[in-house]
């Protein structure tokens, strides 16, 4: 039953400002019942934030934009299988991660890198395998490094696995506590620590490398 | 004896390599040791440089990480979608 009094404001069409919880919740009620105007509004309140959490996994403009439309092709058509249970947009954004996800599974691995080559080696006697280690963030030029760094990073996150990027991402990039970074992926909290620590060790490795030292 | 190995990898009372220091980097920067296991760990950093090193380069590279930033969705885009979403609900 679509409610009458709740009429889809001005502000909740443009996607300026906040949508309040009651709101939101009419809206969605509308957009099972298949009301265009009330999908609209929630497609424009929450575009930016799908694109840029799209963006993030898949690492390019054409790839985001697909996983947008399919996103909100995905709202639309399946807005019934939304039982409010959790919030939407803990809802939206597991949806979107999930095609997300999809999108980089399907695509063709070009170069395999190996992780291992940028894992710390240790010795017999469990002591680092090439000492001394450097610690490069003393001497690095934050200024002209950030840049650099982060042009290091994104490659370095295109060739981990999708499932060890997601990880990286949600924790690193959005502050995501690993609790729920295992609900929203679907694995345990000690499966997100490993690929978490792994990812991040190869981040490290990166980087390292990139500065003229053995990331070992 | 497997099991009780597996556990004291996790959870050392006693940290006396760097390769057990290492695998605790990500629990001690969440909080996530117990009282003895992050005193052993620190204690360790009190002795080998290189895990310190080490430690430093993690953290930073974290930071690195969370300053990624992303544009937002382009606005040309925005309408393509919307133009898309449009011919295919309804
Ligand atoms: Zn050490």
């Amino acid at each position: 039953m679509i409610p009458r009094r709740h009429r889809v404001t001005k502000k909740e069409l443009s996607g300026k400002g906040q949508l309040s919880g009651e709101d939101e919740r009419l809206l969605i009620q509308r957009v099972k019942a298949g009301d265009q105007k009330a999908f609209e509004a929630i497609f424009n309140h929450y575009v930016s934030r799908v694109y840029r959490q799209a963006f993030k996994l898949v690492g390019n403009e054409a790839d985001a934009e697909d996983v947008v439309q399919e996103v909100f092709l995905l709202v639309y058509r399946k807005a019934k299988l939304f039982l409010g249970k959790s919030e939407f947009s803990t809802w939206l954004y597991r949806l979107t991660a999930n095609v997300a996800l999809t999108k980089l599974r399907q695509r063709k691995k070009d170069k395999v890198v190996s992780l291992d080559d940028y894992m710390p080696k240790f010795r017999r006697d469990g002591h680092h395998l090439i000492r001394p280690v450097v610690d490069w963030t003393q001497d690095i030029d934050k200024f002209v490094a950030v840049k650099e760094f982060n042009q290091i990073i994104q490659q370095a996150m295109d060739q981990l696995s999708p499932m060890d990027k997601a990880v990286v991402m949600m924790s690193d990039m959005e502050d995501m506590p690993n609790p729920e970074i295992s609900e929203t992926l679907g694995i345990t909290v000690q499966a997100v620590k490993a690929r978490l620590h792994r990812a991040r060790l190869f981040l490290r490795g990166r980087l390292t490398d990139h500065l003229g030292y053995s990331p070992t | 004896m497997v099991k009780k190995a597996q556990v004291m990898r996790v959870n050392p009372k006693k940290v006396d390599t760097c390769k057990q220091a290492t695998s605790l980097i990500l629990d001690y920067l969440t909080g996530e040791l117990d009282s003895k296991t992050k005193r052993a760990f620190e204690e360790h950093l009190m002795v080998c440089p290189d895990c310190v090193s080490f430690l430093n380069s993690y953290k930073e590279t974290i930071k690195f990480t969370l300053s990624l930033s992303y544009e937002d969705i382009p606005s040309e885009m925005k309408k393509r979608i919307r133009r898309f979403l449009r011919d295919n609900i309804g």
